[in-house]
């Protein structure tokens, strides 16, 4: 633990208190839960990306001893609402695909949930499966999102009349005519324009698969309802969706969230099928059941995110001042059958983003979703941006090349130069310095230096470059944004409880899987009421004990869920301070007249004046006479926060590489990030989320690529074939920081983290691009691989010969 | 078909009839109820959630049968600490923040402990190296490095 200074906590290292269980072996994960009775399932996935199910023969695993139950989707589909239902739709004008846990008639991906079997022991759950025979006729199968587009195209709902799922323009306002006389004006520009860039990016399917696979353990009493603790980050939505979909009333609901979550990266965010099913089943059968999702099931049908097109024209001037975009991107959908999000919302964030932390007079940015027989996009960290911003922050660069700029002085040229901001996509930008963000990541780069090595590194035939990229992150998701995008509200909750030995226990809604909430939380707490952290208790996850919170997603931990527990600690401080000034006969004193620090509640006019805070809350809830005037006893307050407008947080990266032009095979040498979290909470943790969040962006540009084979079959399903970022794969980084308090939280904290990835890919193409600038070589595509690179390299070669 | 084995886990004698296709790793989490090791991957070796040391080896229990541990020794996460007082290692790792959610740990501090023991001064890539069987998808392996060299420091 640390030294501590008149205890303050926010802005200490303070170690986390998470740790103990979880490094010796005491951590609770859902596969840690079982109940007595309980009895396992296991799906039976389909083997065809788009086929009929002509029939389904389940004799032969019915027969296997220990099977209790095999259900089709026949046999649910008039016992359990179908999807969509209203909770778990956003306000977007996007189709919502019908569907139920398991395939009704036909299947639309490889690892679409077919049959369900429950049995006494996983091992005969596996057996069963595999001795289900499901007799397939094969339909064409859609894998190209382009070609799905086309008039005649085979559709993935046969109920639609084409394969888009969703569609918008983000830009020009809310009518025709002024979208059309925008589009008309930015095109004027991009005609008009010193320089444009116009290229097709592209970025492969990936996501951040966290080591952890979901899993649901759900028991079924007839006078208490349903418990089912399931690996999400919403709890309350599952609990209503569920309540919904299968009819049982909310207050038979309870789903908890396990304490322990192994990761989430916005892949435990969704309202998924297999919990709809498991519950339902556990109910019809009376048994406690639970599903551990296998690493080859969560590869096929989960975490897979980006895979998205995005042709993008950017105009300059000359000298650098960036004019304007016109962006039409195109995303791969998968079969869009996913509650909350349904594959779209995702690309729709992307495109919001588009503009990043830059000025621009007109922008022209329209977004197609296409569904196809993939596995619907589910979030991943970095929320649908990760394709958009490095379709941005390598046109800037593309920009500098042509304006013969350094790519670091058009970015600091054309960054928005006072908050707040609303970019042309009607991205809100509340608060923080861009330039003082950049300004300190430039003074640990050193540039001309950079340039003088790198100059004498080329005549040793060696070929190290630097790239730059920055990024605009949400900090949490305003109710503005949050009600029409997943129809839920943006308002973090916090319930405080103080006990009358002085600790506090507060109770929150969200579900952490790894953030940290219990430390983080615990100082924020404790700073207010001037307590220890250890004397404050943190609670997630349990819709049973919890207020309501829409989840951990998108940063919203230091913005919204901390806030509103410091507004919940200063209610209570406040009361605690009016019972001291009437039991002490403090006349005049007002709520302000009071220190709470050191464990002690100081009156600021006479500080020999002073009660121990332990004291002040068993007076409150142990000896409720004598109160003051209007009071009642009981120390216990729920806070909603909301800021008046969304917030962001603010972000830069450069990188320096080494490419190996022989063989295109490149290294990271250095990774430096400058940072605006605003007031940091705890310092190890935020250098833990931006290093984690970075690692995942480098894995991302560099590893990870989900592939689907001409007929549809996903051949990525482990993590031998899905490679991911090894220690040995990655650079130290160094993490500093440019902070700006954000003045619309409490402590001026921001929420940080959940966008961080995606300015990385950028960062490195640009540095490999820099590195082989003699070549003159543009990337546009992902993953970045030393093979393209070699390729585009011998490209280069050739035409330099040829010139 | 049944055999009945004999393992030892975290000194705890363990002879019990089990199907010859029980993986290790089911054997020590649903036999022995030692959950701290975890499986992340498809029973293939990769993620290294499950490693445990075997007669004081690192080896990752997915790749094993419990049959083929009969007559071993196994030390879990949960038999590192003695009596409470938990290694240089666990406390560095705490003190560098190097686990976020923790469900990688785990295998991680029985891989870098036997690493410690073999290797009790490494430079930062040997480090890198040995922990290319472990993956870590929240810590972005900076403060692991960290943690396992200031255990290192602290050893010696």
């Amino acid at each position: 633990m640390s030294a501590n200074k008149d205890g303050v906590w926010v802005g200490e290292k303070f170690n986390r208190k998470e740790d103990h269980r979880l490094t010796t072996g005491k951590g609770r994960f859902l596969a840690d839960l079982s109940v007595p009775g309980m009895v396992h399932l296991t799906f039976l996935r389909s083997e065809r990306a788009h086929a009929i199910i002509k029939s389904i023969d389940i004799s032969a695993a019915e027969a296997l001893p220990g099977v209790i139950a095999i259900v089709t989707g026949e046999d649910i589909k008039d016992k359990i609402l179908p999807m969509p239902q209203p909770v778990v739709q956003p306000g977007l004008p996007g189709r919502f695909p019908k569907h139920w846990p398991l395939a009704v008639g036909k299947v639309k991906f490889h690892g679409e949930p077919v049959a369900a079997v429950v049995t006494r022991d996983k091992y005969i759950g596996a057996d069963a499966a595999e001795a289900i025979v499901v007799d397939y006729e094969d339909l064409p199968y859609v894998g190209d999102p382009e070609s799905a587009l086309e008039p005649g195209a085979t559709l993935v709902h046969e109920d639609w009349d084409d394969n888009i799922i969703f569609e918008m323009g983000f830009t020009g306002g809310d009518t025709v005519e002024s979208q059309k006389e925008n589009d008309e004006e930015v095109e004027k520009i991009m005609q008009t324009a010193d320089i444009v860039v116009k290229n097709r990016f592209r970025v492969q399917r990936c996501g951040v698969t966290p080591m952890e696979t979901r899993g649901v353990l759900a028991e079924w009493d007839d006078s208490d309802g349903m418990t089912a603790h399931i690996t999400t980050q919403r709890p309350h939505i599952d609990r209503l969706a569920l309540s919904d979909i299968l009819e049982i009333p909310s207050e038979k609901m309870r789903i908890i969230a396990p304490r322990d979550q192994g990761g989430g990266f916005g892949v435990k965010a969704p309202f998924y099928r297999e919990p709809i099913l498991i519950c339902y089943l556990a109910k019809a059968l009376r048994r406690p059941i639970r599903w551990i999702e296998s690493r080859q099931e969560h590869l096929m049908v989960v975490s897979q995110e980006r895979d998205q097109i995005n042709d993008l024209e950017v105009a300059a001037t000359k000298d650098g001042k960036l004019l304007a975009i016109r962006n039409r991107g195109i995303a791969d959908c998968g079969d869009g059958c996913q509650g909350v999000y349904w594959g779209f919302v995702m690309p729709f964030l992307g495109a919001v983003e588009l503009p990043n932390g830059y000025t621009w007079e007109k922008g022209d940015v329209k977004v197609k979703v296409v569904v196809t027989n993939k596995s619907c996009l589910s979030p991943a960290r970095a929320f649908g941006e990760l394709p958009t911003r490095f379709a941005m922050e390598r046109s800037v660069d593309m920009i500098a090349n042509r304006c013969g700029m350094e790519p670091a002085e058009v970015r600091r040229k054309n960054l928005i130069p006072e908050l707040p901001y609303t970019s042309v996509c009607g991205e809100y930008m509340d608060s923080g310095d861009f330039i003082k963000v950049f300004d300190n990541l430039l003074d640990h780069a050193d540039l001309p230096a950079f340039r003088k090595e790198q100059e004498a590194a080329r005549k040793e035939g060696r070929y190290i470059g630097i790239g730059f990229g920055l990024g605009v992150e949400l900090s949490g998701v305003s109710s503005e944004l949050m009600v029409p995008m997943e129809n839920q509200p943006g308002y973090g909750a916090a319930t405080i409880r103080l006990d009358a030995r002085g600790k506090a226990i507060v109770f929150e809604g969200d579900a952490p899987q790894g953030q940290g909430h219990e430390t983080t939380a615990a100082q924020a707490v404790a700073h207010t009421f001037g307590i220890h952290p250890n004397d404050v208790t943190v609670t997630t996850g349990d819709t049973g004990t919890t207020p309501f919170g829409s989840g951990t997603i998108g940063a919203r931990m230091g913005s919204y869920f901390v806030s509103a527990a410091v507004d919940a600690a200063d209610v209570l401080k406040k009361k605690l301070a009016r019972f001291m000034a009437h039991d002490m006969a403090l006349s005049g004193a007002t709520e302000d007249d009071f220190e709470f620090s050191g464990g002690e509640i100081i009156y600021t006019k006479d500080t020999n004046i002073r009660q121990s805070f332990r004291d002040a809350c068993e007076r409150n809830i142990m000896a409720p006479i004598n109160l003051p005037e209007g009071e009642t006893a009981g120390l216990e307050h729920t806070a909603f926060f909301e800021a008046a407008m969304p917030m962001i947080a603010f972000n830069a990266d450069f990188c320096t590489v080494e490419v190996n032009p022989e063989n295109g095979q490149f290294k990271i040498l250095s990774w430096t990030t400058s940072e605006d979290v605003g007031q940091i909470i705890n310092p190890q943790i935020v250098e833990g989320q931006m290093q984690g969040a970075i690692v995942q962006g480098i894995s991302n540009t560099l590893f990870e690529e989900f592939i689907y084979d001409e007929n549809g079959q996903q051949l990525t399903a482990d993590l031998e074939n899905y490679k991911m970022a090894t220690a040995a794969d990655v650079p130290n980084m160094k993490i500093t920081h440019a902070p700006t308090p954000c003045p619309h939280t409490p402590l001026g904290s921001r929420g940080i983290g959940e966008g961080r990835p995606s300015d990385v890919p950028g960062a490195i193409s640009n540095a490999v691009c820099d590195a082989l600038s003699p070549f003159g070589i543009e990337i546009t595509e992902l993953p970045l691989r030393p093979n393209m690179i070699w390729r585009k390299i011998q490209e280069a070669k050739a035409k330099q010969a040829a010139d | 078909m049944n055999t009945t084995v004999n393992i030892t886990i975290n000194g705890e004698i363990y002879e019990e009839s089990v199907p010859n296709r029980l993986l290790l790793v089911d054997f020590i989490r649903e036999v022995a109820a030692q959950t701290g090791t975890h499986v992340g991957c498809t029973y293939e070796g990769v993620c290294g959630a499950c490693t445990i040391q075997l007669d004081g080896e690192a080896v990752k229990s997915c790749l094993m049968l419990a049959v083929q541990a009969d007559g071993h020794d196994i030390t879990t996460v949960e038999g590192l600490a003695k009596d409470g007082e938990l290694t240089p290692l666990q406390i560095a790792f705490n003190e560098h923040h190097a686990l976020q959610c923790g469900y990688c740990t785990p295998g991680i501090l029985m891989n870098m402990d036997e690493f410690l023991k073999k290797n009790p001064d490494p430079t930062e890539e040997e480090i890198r190296h040995g922990l290319i069987g472990n993956l870590c998808r929240c810590t972005g392996y900076a403060h692991i490095v960290e943690a396992v060299k200031d255990a290192a420091t602290k050893l010696a």
